[in-house]
């Protein structure tokens, strides 16, 4: 089984980006939670998943980060994902993430994106 | 039908449990010629499946993983379990915008499985419930 990671690797000023590895499950998926409350009480508004270490999710994991997306949503924020598999993309698209969250295809277009809108 | 085209397991009663079906998964479509897209969409959908029966089903949770050689190559998966029983026509569509405004957001598992596998069969009694999943591969 894939090993759930999950880091920092960036913030500057309203955004944060969090590295996800591994199975995306109830604990990672509280894990991911916990760290993204953490980021909006610093201030944080604009957060970046960047899946690509990520290949597999399941249905309680994915209840986790809608509770993300609604908590960002409350300040008015925006959540964001980049490098999915194509299989979690297809999952996302199932759900009509897209019409809450954005979408990109890898990191430098998600940061390109994100940085005009912080 | 080849042995070597139909493996059983048992689901572990530990944590991680709904993954430990996976590697059948990508043994038996591997042979039959699907792709790995492909295969990690049914992946999920098994994951959903076995999460289900050992969340809400007792006992012993057994999967099933067959793959049809023949026209149409398919994967075929049962997961068995031994629960009081449920009955999918009436597990309501989940719904994002309400799902962001409900207390409980869960409820995505039937949905899931049902987009990405091609049938999704539930035949559910108090004590025996079998959901069976298809789905076939693509021609060239």
């Amino acid at each position: 089984m894939e090993t759930f990671e999950l880091k920092l690797a960036h913030r500057d000023g309203r955004l944060a980006v969090l590295e996800v590895g591994g199975y995306i499950n109830n604990e990672a998926g509280e894990a991911i939670a916990g760290t993204a409350k953490t980021l909006l009480a610093e201030g944080h508004r604009i957060l970046l998943l960047d899946l690509a270490g990520t290949r597999i999710i399941n249905s309680i994991g994915i209840s986790l980060l809608l509770e993300v997306l609604e908590r960002i949503i409350e300040v008015k924020g925006t959540l964001a994902f980049c490098c999915l598999s194509p299989s979690i993309a297809k999952t996302f698209q199932i759900m009509g993430l897209a019409q809450y969250a954005r979408i990109f295809p890898d990191r430098p277009q998600a940061l390109a994106a994100l940085s005009v809108d912080s | 039908m080849a042995d070597g085209h139909r493996r059983r397991i048992v689901l572990p009663r530990e944590p991680h449990a709904e993954l430990a079906a996976v590697p059948l998964v990508d043994l038996l479509g591997e042979q039959v010629g699907f792709s790995h897209d492909t295969l990690a969409e049914i992946k999920l959908a098994l994951v959903e499946a076995c999460l289900n029966a050992l969340e809400y089903g007792q006992g012993e949770v057994e999967v099933e993983v067959v793959a049809h050689a023949d026209a149409p190559a398919r994967l075929e998966i049962t997961v068995t379990d031994h629960g009081a029983g449920f009955d999918a026509s009436v597990v309501p569509q989940p719904d994002l915008t309400a799902k962001l405004h409900a207390s409980r957001k869960r409820g995505w598992g039937i949905e899931l499985m049902r987009h990405l596998m091609d049938e999704v069969e539930v035949h559910s009694t108090p004590g025996l419930t079998r959901v069976r999943l298809v789905r076939k591969r693509k021609e060239a």
